[in-house]
């Protein structure tokens, strides 16, 4: 199956959804600074819509398993 | 600086620069801190770096931006949960995550305003989140565990799913797919059990 620009960006945002929400919270410093996480999620948002986009077209297979 | 990428408790060192921090009977796989923004490929080459550790050894994955200052540091906070750690490890073993969404492929059709009533619009409303509810209690048949993020009429769902019973649980998802025409499921994976890590934190 190829994989789709839309499939790219619905795992892009279950990727983030992981590693910025999920795994073991480990007490030490997190480099990942307020302003990234907003830039991160801006940039998720934009994706987002482009995926709505997409499905619109029908552009999304029904089953991405995208990794 | 180091950088924290998984917890094991399979002692085997990886792939240089990677580098297995003994923390008891835990093992922290450290690198090197990366340095500069955060962009979508430093996410995905971090995701590289946990799968293929997830490859030859059950993980815990740890939150991403995790850097200590040395494998003393990186020992110390590891081991001070040692027992909590190796709960969840255990949890997990075998398995990996599978990610799932499921929204309506039309979901300003039934607006109100656009056409019918008030009483059409509660009622398509109900139905949406009925059959929501069914895709999320027909797939956790096929999983371990599961973790539901958002509900109603969108599924953001995690689910835990034995290593050897991926494909089932995909061909699972596009039978669910057939079932549900009136609805998009998106599923990816496998990923390392980021939302399964810590016990009662779901993410």
């Amino acid at each position: 199956m190829t994989t789709t620009i839309a499939e790219q960006e619905v795992a892009l945002v279950d990727l983030v959804d992981r590693l910025l929400g999920g795994g073991v919270v480990i007490a030490g410093d997190i480099t990942l600074s307020v302003a990234d996480v907003d830039l991160v999620y801006v940039g998720l948002r934009a994706l987002v819509s482009s995926v709505a986009t997409a499905e619109e077209k029908n552009a999304l297979p029904a089953m991405g398993s995208a990794l | 600086m180091i950088e924290l990428y998984a917890i094991s408790d399979d002692p085997a060192p990886p792939d240089p620069p990677l580098r297995a921090v003994p923390c008891g009977r835990l093992t922290a796989l450290c690198g090197p801190a990366s340095e500069g923004a955060v962009t979508a490929e430093t996410l995905w080459r971090h995701e590289e770096i946990v799968e293929g550790l997830m490859e030859t050894r059950n993980v815990l994955p740890v939150r991403f931006g995790t850097v200590l200052e040395d494998e003393r540091a990186a020992a110390r906070a590891v081991s001070g949960r040692d027992a909590q750690l190796t709960a969840s490890l255990d949890r997990v073993r075998g398995a990996v995550e599978l990610a799932v969404r499921a929204q309506p492929r039309e979901p300003s059709r039934d607006a109100p305003g656009r056409w019918g009533t008030g009483r059409d619009y509660i009622a398509a409303k109900r139905r949406r989140t009925a059959e929501i509810r069914m895709v999320r209690e027909s797939l956790a048949t096929a999983a371990r565990d599961s973790v539901v993020q958002t509900e109603s009429e969108h599924l953001r769902a995690a689910y835990l799913v034995d290593r050897d019973a991926v494909d089932d649980f995909a061909r699972l998802v596009r039978r669910v797919q057939r079932a549900h025409p009136g609805l998009d499921v998106l599923c990816t994976g496998p990923w390392p059990p980021y939302s399964f890590a810590e016990a009662g934190e779901p993410a």
